[in-house]
Parts: structure tokens; sequence; C-alpha cells
């Protein structure tokens, strides 16, 4: 009676919630308080699939739940990206009859990382993605081996683990342990032999700290890695990122499917193997996959596309308090060979918590901007000064640098007749800031 | 002017490494020579060869790493500090010359024992935050992020006092440590870029004059910004 209480509570909630704009968590939080086991005590899925990492959750989540649904499963998942328990269990409860059976093939469950202990005290996943783990948001996640003992608390003995062997902090979550499935990129025309960032969180092996070596960086720690002490190295792979071809925008998987990439960049090849590992693992063929993901557009919103008076451009979400979301923007950017001007915003450091801290600045590789492509690079937001004290240490020409407090203004400035390509790189906190003086195409 | 970033790619985790290329520029700017050494785990060097040393924050794991390395230095060390030269420890680094380490599994370090202080690592735990701290070694306050998982109990010579933020310990307002240019924070990261008026200070130790520093508008401004930003958050 209970149970069925709850669900009804939480549904009418969700109804009520979807008609007034209110977020996903709010009924999920007010059956908790009714019903704290509450996700114990409904019947869920076959499958159940969990994910996790620093970057490119809600993209693998949303791949996964586009492929599975072209290929006749029915999927719940938290399509709004409320990732906390909360969110979790409106998600499920939601997709569930008032007599607690979640209809459904397959549950696929977006996980926040440090909080996912939570969540997975109440589900038993059958199989769990940990797709990363970068800098990323340090002010409230500590580090990535803070992160790390938060994740590793919440997998269960009998889970299936699913894993980037390209990260070597993510692939010990598989060391003595039998029921592991790895994904991964074989060497790539785009990698480096000698690493080119700033920082490398690869130095030294996770498991002993002694140095360790690689023989190909896809970027920054992602590669080919083996310890020079203790043996660890990378793990060889079930599902593969066999080859990418950025000029032409394409990756190919196990050597088979090739895959169009909607933007050409290493930003999304871990997202799609990701989702396509989960796919065959849950019995889809390979080349039905390979057909769904083809020059795949992400619904949420990273990638958009837009007029300034006559000129073009493309903002690129990126996270701020990422580093390595950065760096694959400032990628994007730096190969646009008919010569591209870049806007980088930085106004609000979260919209989700305060801080003022921009010590992440100095983490991203900026130096990279000093290329012939990149013609002129406009600095904006309340933390402008900060970003030109972090340009004035590259090597990058000062006068091709503009800097503006106002992000008006610097829309204003890039309204102009010159005619290179447009690349704004910004967070969620700020994006509508300049997308409100765009014309979105 | 030699200057030493210990620990470069290990002790590197919030931008620490941009405090070296602030000092550099300073001293530049004002006509000295720089030569900037970065050595590592397993390297051997003579401390007293430098006029400047700086150690950043690292992972908890990593800096019990480090710490076994720099212990090889103690009374290097020791004498550097004695000698009145300037080193500057930014996050948990400073926490290596305490007397002991324990961490989040209950398992106690040895450190350098330099100072009498205690350090106790709380697993699961995050102590993070903006700071405002007044500070014995400028005029002007400090700005910055506290991010650390640690208590820190018996320091006699803290370097600031924390207006907004954390302090040490729980009980205490007081953060970091310093004696002689010794100066060890908690706050993490670029801290001289972040507060021009304190790497003023340091480039005036070391030059033996005020720095001219005209070159310093954008970090001005920056730290103009941050202040007034933490102050309206503080009310």
């Amino acid at each position: 009676m209970k149970r069925f209480f709850t669900i009804l509570i939480c549904k009418l909630l969700r109804f009520v919630g979807k008609l007034i704009g209110k977020g996903s968590s709010m009924p999920g939080q007010i059956a908790l308080k009714i019903c704290p086991d509450i996700l114990k005590r409904v019947t869920l899925p076959q499958y159940i699939i969990a994910i996790t990492g620093s970057n490119g959750k809600t993209s693998t989540v949303e791949m996964i739940a586009h492929i599975l649904t072209k290929n006749g499963k029915t999927v719940a998942w938290n399509r709004e990206g409320s990732n906390q328990i909360e969110g979790v269990t409106t998600m499920v409860l939601s997709n569930a009859t008032l007599s607690g059976k979640v209809k459904a093939d397959i549950l696929l469950i977006e996980s926040d990382e440090r909080y996912a202990k939570k969540t997975f005290s109440y589900i038993d996943a059958t199989d769990y993605v940990i797709t990363n783990l970068y800098r990323d948001q340090l002010t409230r996640n500590g580090h990535p081996e803070f992160v790390f003992d938060a994740i590793a608390d919440s997998i269960h003995d009998n889970t299936r683990l699913i894993l980037n062997a390209d990260d070597p902090l993510v692939s010990t979550f598989g060391n003595n342990r039998e029921n592991v499935v790895w994904f991964g990129a074989d060497e790539l025309t785009s990698d480096e032999k000698e690493l080119h960032s700033v920082y490398n969180d690869g130095a030294y092996c996770p498991v002993c700290k002694a140095p360790m070596t690689y023989t190909t960086h896809h970027y920054n720690h992602i590669g080919h890695y083996a310890c020079t002490s203790c043996g660890y190295h990378r793990h060889d792979t079930d599902y593969t990122v066999t080859a990418v071809d950025l000029k032409e925008g394409w990756l190919e998987l196990d050597g088979k499917y090739r895959v169009s990439l909607a933007l050409k960049s290493l930003y999304n090849i871990y997202n799609i193997l990701a989702a396509y590992t989960v796919a065959r693992l849950v019995g889809i063929d390979g080349k039905a996959i390979a057909d769904d993901m083809n020059d795949y557009v992400l619904k949420n919103g990273r990638v958009i596309n837009f007029k300034l008076g006559s000129r073009q451009g493309t903002l690129l979400t990126s996270k701020h308090e990422n580093s390595i979301s950065y760096d694959h923007s400032i990628r994007v950017a730096c190969a646009c060979d008919e010569g591209a001007d870049v806007l980088i915003i930085v106004d609000a450091v979260s919209r989700k918590y305060f801080t003022s801290d921009v010590s992440w600045l100095w983490d991203i590789d900026f130096e990279m901007l000093d290329n012939d492509n990149i013609h002129e690079i406009v600095l904006a937001g309340a933390y402008v000064n900060d970003l030109a004290s972090r340009f004035s240490y590259t090597n990058i020409p000062q006068k091709k640098i503009k800097l503006f407090e106002d992000i008006s203004e610097a829309a204003d400035h890039l309204n102009s007749d010159r005619k290179e390509y447009i690349y704004a790189i910004t967070c969620f906190s700020d994006k509508e800031k300049f997308l409100s003086k765009v014309e979105e195409v | 002017m030699k200057l030493l970033h210990l620990y470069h790619d290990i002790m590197n985790l919030y931008g620490d490494y941009a405090n070296i290329l602030a000092l550099e520029r300073m001293l530049k700017d004002n006509g000295a020579e720089v030569v900037i050494d970065r050595r590592t785990l397993g390297d051997q060097i003579d401390l007293g060869a430098y006029d400047f040393i700086f150690i950043g924050s690292g992972t908890e794991k990593n800096q019990k790493v480090v710490l076994a390395d720099l212990m090889k230095y103690k009374d290097q060390l020791a004498d550097y500090i004695a000698s009145g030269k300037v080193l500057l420890m930014t996050g948990n680094s400073f926490e290596m010359l305490g007397k002991t380490i324990t961490d989040g599994y209950g398992k106690a370090y040895d450190g350098l024992a330099l100072y009498d202080f205690t350090v106790t690592e709380e697993r699961g735990k995050r102590y993070t935050s903006d700071i405002i701290a007044d500070s014995i070694a400028c005029d002007q306050p400090l700005v910055g992020f506290i991010n650390k998982s640690s208590m820190i109990h018996g320091i006699k010579t803290p370097m600031n006092t924390v207006t907004f933020g954390f302090g040490n310990n729980a009980d205490e307002m007081t953060e970091g440590i310093t004696d002689h240019h010794f100066y060890g924070t908690h706050i993490t990261g670029p801290v001289l870029q972040k507060n021009p008026h304190f790497l003023s200070k340091i480039a005036a130790l070391l030059l033996g004059k005020k720095p001219d520093d005209s070159s310093f508008t954008y970090e001005k401004k920056g730290y103009d910004n941050t202040l007034k930003k933490l102050s309206e958050r503080m009310k």
C-alpha cells in the first residue's frame, strides 16, 4: 500500500511539475521522504545500466537511449539529466506501474559521480559504465582521486564493469576483477607521441605512483600507458575505435563500421564508443548501431550554430572548471583552415554554486590558439582580466586579443564585416548571455 | 636569481605552477636575470643554491609519495628557512613539514618535524571554499580557494587570519604557517597571480627593494573583482 501511494504521489507531482515547468528532482525527493527504500520495492527490468564519469555522461546516455529505442527496445532513462538519487527516483517511479513494475526492457541511469553511492545502495546495476576521470569542478569535487574513491564505494561485486581502457585511473577499477568489459581507441593519426599539455595527470602510475610511460597520447592523459615499475598497463580492448579521420570527420568501430561525426573532434568518440559497447552487449547488431549513429547530432544543445549579422559561427558549450572540455573546443577552432575568430566568455564560474575561483584557467592549453588559423581572440565576461592574465603567459601576439568585460559589447565587436568563422567557447552558466545576442540557425 | 619549482609534475593540482611564472615575470621586469629549475621525485638537489623554492598542492596519495622523497632534504630545508631565504608552499604541501600526517584510514606518516603541528585527513570529506584572509605576509587581504580534506592542529605561528572560508581546523580561524620567509598556506593554485600585492612582497624580498609592478594591471583588476565578489558573498 505504501508503495502504491508513493508511486502515485510521485507521478502526480511529476505531472504537475511538468505543467508549471519545475525540475525533475522534487517528486523523487518527496517519494524518498515517504518511503526511503522505495527503489528497493519496485521490480526493475533485466538490464540496469548505470553510467558515470567526469565528462560525457549525458551525451552517452542520450546516444544509448537513441540506439536501443531505434532497435525496438523500451528504455527508461533520466532524459532531463537529473542524476542524483532524487532525480533517479523520479525517473524510475514515473516509469513504473502503480503496482511497482518498471515498464521497460532497460533501465538506463546517468549517475553523478560524487553521489553514486547513494543511488546504488538501493539499485543493483547489472552493468556500470565509467567513462573517464578528469579534473572537473575541482572547487566542488576536490580532485580525480577523491572522486575515484566515491565511485569505488558505489560498485557492487556482481556488477559487470564497462571501463575506458585508455584512462589509467578509471582502468584501476578493473584490477583483480573478472567481469569487466574494456573499450578504448587504437593508436590514432591525431595522436601525439609527446604530451603537449600544461599538466599531466598520467605522469605517475595510479597504482604504485612510479613514473608511467606512454606509447601514444590520444589527448591529455588518455592513451596507451604502462607503469615503469609495477607492470600496470593499458588493458586490451573488447570494443575499439580502430581509426579516426578528423579532416573527413569519421571514426571506425572494430575495423568494420564507419560512423560519421557531426563535430570533427575527438570530443565525442568515447561517448560513441561507450554507447556502441553497451548496445552490443545488449545484443544489437554492430552495423545497425553504426547506421543509427551516423551524423547523430546530440539533442542536449552542446553545439549550436548561429548567425551574428553577416557572420556565421558555432557555440561549443564547454565546461568551466574542466580543462579537457576547453582543450577539445580549442582544437576544433584551430582545425578551421578557412580562418576563425574565437570568443571565450567567463562571467559566472558556475550556475549551480558560488565560486570566484579561476585556478582552472591555468590548466587549459590556450597556447594551442597560437595558430595561423586563429585570427582574432575576444575575451569577455566578469573574469576578463583573469583570462587576459592567463593569455599574457602564452606566445599569442597580444594584438590579436580583444578584451570586453561586457558580453554585449563583445558581441557588438564581433558583429562586423570580418569574414572569419566565429567559434564561441563558454559554459552552460554563460552561454545564454551570448546566445541572446545572436540568431540560432 | 635561481628559482626552484620542486615536485613540479606531481604537486601541481590546481594550476599551482603559475606562481613561478608570475614571479619570473616580475623579477625580469625589474632587471633580474632569472633561472628556473624544475625538479621532482628522485632528483638530488642542493637547496642552498636557490633564492626561492616553491612546492604546490597535490592529491593526498601524491603528497605521501612526495613526503617520502622530501625527507632526505629535512636538514637542508631547516637550514634554508633559518637562513631567511624565501620558501612558498601552497595547498597541502606545507603539511609535510609538521610532525605527522594521519590519513583517512588512520595510518600515520612521519613528517619532516620542522614544526610541531599534526595533520589529520578525513576519508570522504572535502573542505572547499573561496577564502579571504588577512595575512602577516602582506598589507592587503589574500583571496583564493581552499580545497582540502585535513584538519591541522598545533600551528603556533600562522600566516593568515581568515575572514571568509576555513582556517587550519574547525575551531581556529588562523590559517597556514610562517617562519622567517617561509610562507605555507592551504590556499591552492596560483596564489601569486591572484594576489599581485603578495607577489610584490615576495619579489621585494628577493630584489632587496620595492619592485616595479606596473605590468601587472590585469592581475590587480582581477584581484579587485574577486575581492569584491567574495566580500558581497560574505554579507
